[in-house]
């Protein structure tokens, strides 16, 4: 047992083996390459104008990694910040809602669109990936119908410090998101509501042997889901001015692919809310360092693509070498 | 008495129906939109000239003086890897080429998605280019984007799809709507005869270009040739399939009174075409519309259509890279009207900010195979 324990500790400490310290070390080493290519990379202009960029995908990857913690999967983030954009044009502009209150409708109606998705996984016993495609084409459907693929443009001055402004210098958005970031990290690692996510995940019938309330707390994430969704619907229109039905397509594959990287297993019961923002944060300065340095559009993707591959090896090989 | 209520009455009923009449002609042919139409004049006179505009596009801020220099472009189209836009590109390599001083690329997404084409041009801007060629996918979306770059001294045209004036310094105008209407409507009445009932097979009513150019269609039918009789105008999305079983209805449906359909789409038309070559009406329904050249020559060798109305995308890249340079070199200034743009000329200046590229460009028998996109 000491001779183990011996061993262990000549070896490396455990925090350095872990997923999220490997990668934020190769997370600086790739900053300080793409630094060194190019000198407009690393400039705190550059790297604040990049968290504005990503923050949408941000607040959406939070919830995500809790119901991919859980085991489960929301593909139909994308699509409920299209009908949440849609829902905050419409509402203001068509049922004459005050800006404010069409903001609050947009985000309830975001909340609603996830409850939905957790009431159904949980009562009729629907697999979420089932689920949450079929939404994903319902809320699309929805978003196209209301808006009748018309835009609501021309808002107020004031709804653009939102997705344009600065406080402190800092993108007003970026500030929400590291607020939620902390709120998330630590609910999850030290509540009893964010531990219970990695006993469901863990072994859900355990879970539910153990007195846990597995389908409340299921609910609650998928409609944290729908909300973030509708913060970063509402995000976007500010940024972009104007609302889309098509907006937020594809965003269910970034923000999952910020999880995974992170190193939160897609099959549930482990990962953290700092390898979340670390994956995101790789994805968004790898894309935008190879951009500056020259790299075109096409050739960036298949380097995300090895990147999120490579990332999945060192993760499984890490798992076997603790197992 | 009597007879004097009754005269008045009858007259009443014969004013009321008239009017009813002449409403019903004023009434809007499906599809169309509800904006102010400026039809152009009749034949192939020369297009009134237009009430000049006040210069309304935005300027740089401290733009570096690169006067004869040599300065690097970005080219944005709305989605990269399709015909369309590699024609564009194509001209504004030919431009950068014949320029000599323009080191010019296109990178875009490969979707026409907005998002990730602002996250494209903000790249751009940090990365330092001199000046930044756009189609944009959404008018508005893109404008934050741009003023930005606009804001760091860049110098930023549009081209094929327009962002609000105050984003851009210039825009090139592929060809005005009012322009592809007299096109599509004087071939029609050349092919079909000037009483002839005619289709309409657009995407969907609310499709803001295809809406635009139905709307001013009627407006210059109305005016010069007002026998042309509009049956419908049918949907079909921008599906082939679609397409090709609305126009099979549309033949079915009305018979011999159908003499002509208009494809609104670059899908429409050639599933039309087919269409018309399935039902053995070649020569006797005519097919004109927008539509690329490669989807086209078989029906244009097979001589079942005899008109496809486009612009030449390569011409409108070229032009844009053209007047990107004049303005960087101070040669394009607010207030100018015209400008010098290599091989097509001095272009006209409209709307304000707009260069107009020119008339609409008539694909036929003769000149469709020197196309390729």
């Amino acid at each position: 047992m000491s001779a183990l324990a011996e061993r262990n500790a000549r070896r490396a400490p455990k925090w350095l083996t872990r997923h999220e310290t490997l990668l934020a070390l190769i997370l600086i080493v790739a900053l300080i390459g793409l630094g060194e290519f190019n000198s407009r990379f690393l400039t705190v202009e550059n790297l604040l104008n990049q968290g504005r960029l990503m923050t949408e995908i941000g607040l959406i990857a939070l919830p995500m990694t809790f119901i991919i913690i859980t085991g489960g999967i929301d593909l139909s983030v994308g699509a409920i910040v299209g009908l949440s954009a849609v829902m905050l044009g419409y509402s203001w502009k068509n049922f004459g809602f005050p800006l404010p209150l069409a903001i609050v409708f947009a985000l309830a109606v975001g909340g609603l669109a996830g409850f939905v998705n957790g009431f159904v996984i949980t009562r009729v016993k629907v697999p979420p990936l089932i689920m949450t495609i079929a939404t994903l084409a319902l809320y699309r459907g929805l978003a196209e119908g209301i808006s009748q693929a018309r835009s609501v443009r021309g808002y107020p001055e004031w709804f653009y410090v939102l997705g344009q402004g600065e406080v402190f210098g800092v993108p007003t958005q970026l500030l929400i998101l590291i607020v939620l970031i902390v709120i998330a990290g630590v609910a999850l690692d030290r509540t009893t509501f964010g531990r219970s996510l990695y006993a469901i995940g863990s072994n859900e019938t355990a879970a539910r042997y153990s007195a846990l309330d597995v389908d409340r707390t299921k609910l609650v994430i998928y409609t944290l889901s729908g909300l973030a969704s509708g913060l970063a619907a509402i995000v976007l229109v500010s940024r972009v001015t104007t609302t889309r039905m098509d907006m937020g397509m594809g965003y269910e594959l970034d923000a999952i692919a910020a999880v995974v990287l992170g190193g939160t297993s897609i099959f549930g019961g482990a990962g953290t809310i700092w390898g979340t923002v670390i994956g995101l944060v790789m994805i968004q300065l790898l894309k935008n360092g190879l951009a500056l340095t020259g790299v075109k559009g096409d050739a960036t993707i298949v380097v995300i693509g090895v990147a999120l591959i490579l990332s999945v090896l060192i993760a499984s090989s890490l798992q076997r070498r603790r197992e | 008495m009597k007879a004097r209520y009754l005269l008045s009455g009858t007259a009443a009923a014969i004013a009321l129906a008239a009017f009813a009449t002449g409403a019903n002609a004023a009434s809007k042919w499906d599809g169309g939109d509800e904006l102010p139409t400026s039809a152009l004049e009749c034949g192939t006179g020369a297009a009134a000239a237009a009430a000049p505009m006040k210069y309304d596009g935005g300027q740089p801020t401290n733009p570096p003086a690169l006067a004869g220099k040599e300065i690097t472009v970005v080219d944005v189209p709305k989605l990269i890897g399709i015909g369309y836009f590699n024609a564009t590109s194509k001209g504004i390599q030919d431009a950068a080429k014949e320029l000599g001083n323009v080191k010019a690329k296109t990178d875009g997404p490969t979707e026409a998605k907005i998002d990730e084409q602002i996250k494209f041009i903000d790249n751009y801007i940090t990365s330092g280019v001199n000046g930044i060629l756009f189609a944009a996918n959404d008018p508005v979306a893109i404008a934050p984007v741009l003023k930005k770059a606009l804001s760091k001294g860049i110098h930023v045209v549009g081209y094929d799809a327009n962002s609000t004036p105050d984003a851009r310094e210039w825009f090139v105008n592929q060809s005005p709507f009012n322009g592809i209407a007299k096109a599509m409507v004087d071939a029609m009445a050349k092919e079909t005869g000037e009483d002839a009932g005619f289709a309409i097979v657009t995407s969907t009513f609310t499709t803001p270009n295809q809406a635009r150019w139905i709307a001013e269609m009627q407006a210059y039918a109305a005016k010069c040739h007002p026998k042309l009789k509009w049956l419908e105008t049918v949907e079909a999305q921008e599906d082939n399939n679609l397409s090709f079983n609305q126009a099979t209805t549309l033949i079915n449906k009305h018979g011999d009174k159908l003499k002509g359909i208009f494809g609104m789409t670059s899908v429409a038309t050639p599933a039309s075409a087919e269409a018309v070559t399935k039902a053995g009406q070649c020569g006797k329904i005519a097919v004109v519309g927008l539509a690329t050249p490669n989807a086209m020559k078989p029906y244009v060798h097979s001589e079942c259509v005899k008109s496809v109305v486009l612009w030449n995308p390569i011409d409108l890249g070229y032009a844009a890279g053209y007047v990107l340079r004049a303005a960087v070199d101070g040669k394009l200034k607010p207030g100018d009207t015209s400008v010098e743009a290599g091989k097509l000329g001095k272009l006209n200046v409209i709307n304000g900010s707009e260069i107009l590229l020119g008339a609409p460009f008539i694909y036929d028998k003769g000149n469709i195979d020197k196309f390729d996109f």
